[in-house]
């Protein structure tokens, strides 16, 4: 049935709706990846935003068992010019349209989803709504939609939950993580611990933690309290430390920077980003909002460790008095390249080190 | 029988990296920090440390070479020659040494350029960085900073290659 | 791992070129040669390029000094020292070029001087390269995923391997004479023969013999590499069919669809993998056997050169991969890398992101063939049997697949929704096990005889995904059927890619009435810009594809601007030299300074070059797809191949200018062995005819011969329709080559016709005269009173010629098998050059 997409600024896009026939609102931004649209929808950093599509045809390859980045998707609506249905008796593979409507998305397809992005990637971040008619009404309700700030604990884990294994003890701070993070872990046979973010300092030190890991996560890092920095800046001390996207950007606030957002969202995997000390350049998936503002790192306390090339923004930071350290990019992929998952390969050096020198 | 890669190029440049983030740490920043390399291999190795360094910190370490052959004591020629020239030794006193070498194996070599260090110049501290650390000390030396951990059997050879020389980074154990 | 590069001064660059089409090398090699020559020009360098091919428009670049001969050991190595070339790069001129420059090295000896550096691999790993096995082992050695293979030399070697193996048996030639020959064995009777054949194909007299990896997908990853070890991958692509048929053979959609990120990302990091193995300083295409279900992944070709791969990725992605690749294999960092101002400035190093599909699509030549009588194996396998391909650009599978059916078959012969309404159907189950050309036709008759997706999978082994895409084309096209002249409709089936033609026939009209509807009803294609960046940036676009959606971005170039209708596909006869044609007059046109636009969908031809036209259209031929661009660029003038005769009738029937650049509508057939057909060849400048030389041609080989033109007719007497290359030719039963021929009367027995895009090239280089830069002149009144000096020098005193073409050796019983000799006038596959001294 043919169905809207209605932005704030008043434009309005008509395609034929997918998924679930709900009317939803949320904040829009779009991606340029090719691949991984399961692992996208189901990264709880797009918790509360409807994500456009740049690659064309998207639900190829079904739903698999092994893509999701968390158990159940919270994004608002999913935009694509072409939705490749497939059928839905198929033992392996779900298709893109039945996960949807289980979980209550609303998809929007026959869109020109490039016309759409060109606009987006002037005007900025903004509300939208996908709803059945274009009136006066839906426009109302957009114009008071209150977008939420809520994400975090929206998606991150109200209770402490644990991933045995027979490796290194690594607590992760909870901010709306994706499972690739945990995958990664699980490379490396680590016993996990995750909590929640509005855990205390006794809390993590009673568990006598090996390794940190502060996760990506979505929405605003303003938007979270006070204890996070300071749980941040206590653990530092305490143990290696590796921040990830949202967990990037606290652990850059709670060290005195501050951020900026963008003009609009990048998520995508196209930016060559370099290694300061090695000079190497990789590529990785970005889903950013905001970048940690370059004036504002104090360089007597931290190191800028990866930059984008592209837009020179900072990709990756460091403690110089403190193995703590952190990435503003995934590297753990899914999706995206694997190449930065040496980060973690860095990181269990760090604890095996740390853990050699302490015991 | 093939030799056993335990660092590959990848690894071997990480491991670099990582070494150079922790000296920063210890040394909190770059202040007065002098790279020694223990020749031959090491030599190399302190230099792409001091690239790391030179890239993060935006100035120059200064680096030295030395060759030890003729200080350790289980060498039965002595002479006092350190294997350097005039113009390349540099002033050593009340600087951060960092001594570089590529395996820590008893520990021997070590003992022999501290002594060779000292004999220079009093340097505020010396440190040392290595690449692998393979065990069997027979003296009292221990690493400050490590690349990585490689328990061997004695009879066992560890093979340190650097592109400069070997035209490959690796690390291989052969047999 | 990065390997430091001495960055002396390099001053003089030699491009070794890719020697004559065949299958396998469609001309792709010269397009990129003659795309770098200019940009290395432009910064200072001096480029030299050696090729033996008439067709090729490097040969004929201003910014290059080019030697036309063999492409021999002795002659390159003379070359090198005459000129004191300071490097070569062998690596645009494809696996051919590779094995030259590496057999070269090996004979070099020090009384040759100063070896040139290798440009983009070490000569040591080149040496490797060379060799499957060898390069094989490097992989395999490194822990990387390759099918592995054991040499045998006799069928005794063979049967012992065969205690370690199992089928179905891969058989490969161990270092070939062209590009690696794959055969299955899928039963033991087979073995024996197949052997035999395939070690005929090996310079090495041996045989690789390895598991067959039938069924499994196909996908191709082209990367870069610079010297410091960062990589930046520039696509990928799946084969619709399975692992078994060659990957020419199959339909090739870009970016993948139907793989998930993990396994894609898998297959990245060992294409890096591979090429820090290799320390490669350029592209490098990597082909992967995967299947999903068992999470196994094979690497099954390596290719550090430029291929049909690499110069496809380069166009459907708007990547300036060519570009790049050069300045990479010149030692620069990808970091460092400047291109021209159209583009983002960090472009060099973003990896591109498509938002659009493009569909290569295979022609074959089977139909030509049976027309002229000679039936050939139209079985798909291991060998490639295409002889060119097209790409159709859409946003959406079956938009792109539909574009690129009507770009492979413009003229519609072969393509009709009932194509395939007569076989039995035993007759479809056989194709459908054993695959044919027109397979997607098969499928779509298939679906509509009620077979289900899940059976077509099976036996096939094609992914599902593109059944339920048939599906889905098949209901629309029932859709279209039924609700004859509605706009609705017309609007939906255009969205998907049907074009004017088809829906005419099903609506038993014709293509102008649909036309006219459409227009009636705003039903107009917008034109999408085709960029590196997925949207993300705004790049300055000068190439456009056309879709139905809602935003135009192709906004008229205009400033008098001349539209050059392409070719398309390269087809058996002509192949590439449709192409040269098309870029010959494009650059004329630049250097005329008339603004162009440029209209083609095929990855191997030149005429698309960014360099050569200020917007390129990629879009099928056909008469609609002209007229939409007609309609938006409103252009001065529209240059066309002659034998677009429909096309021509329309457009000047609507009032446009038509400039007709002279081509027969059908090759004409070959002497045969006992006679030879001479032509007297001469020019048109749409007043006056000026004799230039008369040629020999004897089945396989032409030759020009050195005489006087000793003409008693009139020649101004004849109506002939354009500017041009024409020629008169007799057939007479000489059958050994002469040295000078008596004219006979002209107005018996002899035959008008222009001269073959394939010849005018020939006679350009081997008179020396640019001949179509001659013809555009003439069309656009621009001719110089140099010119007519020129030709009526010619006229009275030809130049001595001492180089003559002769077909390509090509192994058709090899890839064809066919049931009867082939004209190769006719079904000429590539063309090379011949020494007098020879």
């Amino acid at each position: 049935m043919q169905r809207h997409l209605i932005l704030e600024d008043g434009s309005t896009f008509v395609g034929e709706g997918f998924g679930a026939p709900a009317t939803t609102f949320g904040e829009i931004v779009f991606q340029t990846a090719m691949t991984g649209y399961q692992e996208s929808i189901t990264n709880p950093i797009y918790d509360g935003q409807m994500i456009v599509f740049a690659m064309p045809v998207v639900g190829a390859d079904g739903i698999h068992a092994e893509a999701y980045e968390s158990v159940k998707p919270t994004i608002r609506g999913m935009v694509v010019h072409d939705l490749a249905e497939i059928s839905t008796n198929r033992q392996r593979r779900m298709s893109l349209d039945r996960f949807l409507k289980q979980n209550n998305i609303p998809g929007l397809c026959q869109v020109d989803t490039r016309q759409l992005i060109r606009h987006l990637r002037e005007s900025g971040p903004q509300k939208a709504t996908i709803v059945d008619y274009v009136d006066d009404h839906a426009r109302d309700q957009l114009a008071a939609t209150v977008l939420t700030k809520q994400q975090v604990q929206n998606t991150a884990t109200p209770k402490a939950y644990a991933n045995p294994g027979r490796g290194y003890h690594i607590v992760v701070i909870d901010f709306g993580l994706k499972h690739g993070i945990l995958r990664m872990l699980g490379d490396y046979d680590s016993n996990v611990s995750v909590l929640p973010y509005t855990t205390s300092v006794e809390e993590v030190l009673t568990l006598d933690p090996d390794g940190i890991i502060l996760s990506s996560g979505p929405g605003n890092p303003n938007s979270l309290p006070e204890s996070v920095f300071t749980l941040i800046r206590v653990l530092q001390t305490k143990a290696p430390m590796l921040g990830i996207g949202l967990g990037h950007e606290l652990f850059a606030m709670a060290n005195g920077a501050t951020l900026n957002p963008l003009v609009a969202e990048y998520h995508g995997m196209n930016h060559p980003i370099q290694e300061i000390i090695s000079q190497e350049i990789f590529y990785a998936m970005q889903g950013r909002g905001y970048v940690v503002d370059d004036q504002t790192v104090d360089r007597k306390k931290m190191f800028v460790t990866h930059r984008d090339l592209v837009d020179q923004s900072i990709q990756g930071l460091r403690h110089r008095d403190y193995p703590a350290f952190s990435v503003q990019f995934f590297p753990d992929g899914a999706p995206g390249p694997i190449e930065p998952n040496v980060i973690f390969a860095d990181f269990f050096e760090t604890v095996a080190d740390y853990v050699e020198q302490y015991n | 029988m093939a030799n056993k890669v335990v660092l590959d190029s990848a690894s071997l440049q990480r491991a670099l990296t990582r070494i150079t983030y922790e000296i920063l740490e210890r040394n909190k920043g770059g202040q007065g920090l002098v790279l020694v390399g223990i020749k031959t291999r090491g030599e190399y190795l302190a230099h792409r440390i001091a690239n790391r360094l030179e890239q993060l910190e935006k100035e120059t370490i200064p680096v030295m070479a030395i060759d030890v052959t003729n200080y350790r004591d289980d060498v039965l020629a002595h002479g006092d020659h350190l294997g350097l020239d005039e113009k390349d030794s540099i002033n050593i006193v009340d600087k951060n040494i960092v001594l570089v070498d590529d395996v820590l194996f008893t520990g021997r070599t070590i003992r022999a350029a501290l002594d060779a260090l000292i004999h220079i110049g009093r340097p505020k501290s010396i440190s040392l960085a290595v690449l692998v650390d393979r065990g069997h000390r027979e003296l009292p030396i221990r690493a400050d900073f490590v690349g990585k951990n490689i328990p061997t059997a004695q009879n066992e050879k560890i093979q340190v290659s650097v592109e400069e020389i070997d035209g490959k980074d690796a690390v291989e154990i052969i047999h | 791992m990065s390997n430091s590069t001495t960055k002396s001064k390099l001053n003089k660059v030699l491009f070794l070129g890719a020697g004559p089409n065949d299958f396998g090398i469609q001309g792709e090699n010269d397009a990129a040669i003659y795309q770098v020559l200019p940009e290395l020009h432009g910064h200072g360098y001096q480029v030299f390029v050696v090729d033996d091919n008439p067709y090729s428009v490097a040969l004929e670049s201003v910014a290059a000094t080019t030697f036309w001969e063999p492409l021999t050991v002795t002659n390159i190595k003379k070359i090198i020292k005459d000129h004191q070339i300071d490097a070569v790069a062998p690596l645009f001129g494809g696996h051919r070029a590779l094995r030259l420059w590496n057999q070269i090295l090996n004979e070099w000896h020090a009384d040759d001087g100063q070896i040139p550096r290798t440009l983009g691999l070490n000569p040591a790993v080149l040496r490797e390269s060379a060799d499957i096995t060898q390069l094989n082992q490097l992989l395999i050695d490194a822990g990387l995923p390759v099918i592995q293979s054991q040499v045998a030399k006799s069928q005794t070697e063979v049967n012992e391997l065969m205690r370690s193996l199992s089928l179905p048996l891969v058989v490969r030639a161990n270092n070939p004479v062209q590009s690696n020959t794959r055969q299955i064995v899928e039963r033991l009777d087979d073995l024996e023969q197949v052997v035999d054949e395939v070690k005929s194909q090996s310079l090495l007299d041996e045989v690789l013999i390895s598991k067959a990896i039938n069924g499994m997908k196909e996908v191709s990853l082209e990367v870069l590499r610079d010297y410091r070890g960062n990589c930046l991958q520039v696509g990928a692509s799946e084969d619709m069919d399975p692992i078994g048929i060659h990957t020419a053979d199959s339909l090739s959609v870009s970016p993948v669809l139907t793989i998930q990120d993990r396994f894609m990302e898998q297959m990245r990091s060992y294409a890096f993998q591979v090429a820090d193995l290799l320390q490669l300083q350029g592209a490098l295409h990597l082909q992967f056997a995967v299947s999903e279900i068992t999470g196994k992944i094979y690497i099954i070709k390596i290719a550090p050169y430029i291929d049909q791969m690499a110069t496809r990725m380069a166009l459907v992605t708007g990547y300036p991969m060519l570009l790049v690749a050069m300045y990479l294999s010149l030692g620069q960092a990808l970091e460092d890398i400047e291109l021209p101002h159209n583009f983002h400035p960090k472009t060099a190093m973003m990896e591109p992101m498509m938002d659009h599909i493009a569909v290569k699509l295979p022609v074959f030549p089977f139909g030509d063939l049976q027309a002229s009588g000679v039936e050939v194996d139209r079985n798909l396998s291991s060998i490639q049997k295409s002889v060119g391909s097209t790409i159709g650009f859409g946003r959406t599978f079956i938009e792109a697949l539909e574009k690129a059916i009507r770009s492979a078959h413009f003229n519609n012969r072969g393509f009709s929704p009932t194509y395939m309404e007569h076989i039995s159907d035993d007759e479809l189950i056989q194709q459908l096990i054993h695959p044919q050309d027109n397979r997607v036709l098969l499928f779509i008759e298939a679906i509509r005889r009620g077979y289900e997706v899940d059976e077509l999978t099976e036996l096939s082994h094609i992914d599902a995904f593109y059944f339920y895409q048939l599906k889905h084309l098949i209901a629309l096209e029932q859709m279209v059927e039924a609700k004859i002249d509605d706009p609705n409709i017309l609007q939906q089936a255009k969205q998907a890619g049907l074009s004017d033609g088809l829906i005419a026939r099903f609506w038993h009209s014709d293509f102008q009435s649909i036309r006219r509807l459409a227009r009636q009803n705003d039903i107009q294609p917008t034109y999408k810009a085709l960029e590196p960046s997925a949207g993300e940036f705004p790049e300055n676009a000068h190439q456009y594809y056309a879709t139905f959606e809602t935003e135009d971005e192709s906004t008229p170039l205009g400033k008098d601007s001349i539209l050059v209708v392409g070719s398309g596909a390269f087809r058996l006869g002509e192949s590439a030299s449709g192409g040269y044609a098309t870029t010959i007059v494009l650059s004329e046109l630049r250097r005329l300074q008339y603004h162009t636009v440029a209209m083609n969908n095929n990855s191997s031809d030149a005429t698309l070059l960014p360099h050569i036209s200020d917007k390129q259209y990629l879009e099928p031929l056909e008469i609609s797809d002209v007229m939409a661009v007609v309609d938006k660029e409103q252009p001065q003038a529209i240059m066309v191949p002659g034998n677009r005769k429909k096309l021509i009738k329309v457009l000047e029937e609507l009032g446009q200018r038509v400039l007709i650049l002279p081509r027969e509508k059908h090759l004409g057939s070959g002497p045969e062995n006992h006679e030879s057909e001479f032509s007297l060849n001469f020019f048109y400048d749409g007043v006056e005819v000026y004799p230039l030389i008369v040629g020999q041609h004897r089945a396989g080989e032409m030759r020009l011969l050195n005489q006087a033109l000793d003409i008693k007719e009139d020649l101004n007497n004849l109506s002939l329709p354009s500017p041009g290359l024409y020629q008169i030719i007799w057939r007479a039963d000489v059958n050994e080559w002469v040295h000078q021929i008596e004219i006979p009367d002209l107005s018996h027995d002899t035959w008008l016709r222009s001269v073959s895009y394939g010849q005018v090239a020939y006679l350009s280089k081997a008179m020396g005269i640019h001949f179509l830069r001659l013809i555009v002149r003439a069309m656009l009144d621009e001719l110089t009173p140099r010119d007519w000096e020129m030709l009526q020098m010619i006229s009275k005193n030809p130049p001595h010629v001492h180089q003559w073409m002769a077909k390509a050796l090509t192994n058709y019983q090899l890839h064809l098998q066919p049931s009867g000799p082939i004209d190769t006038t006719r079904f000429e596959m590539g063309v090379r050059v011949v020494n007098d001294e020879q």
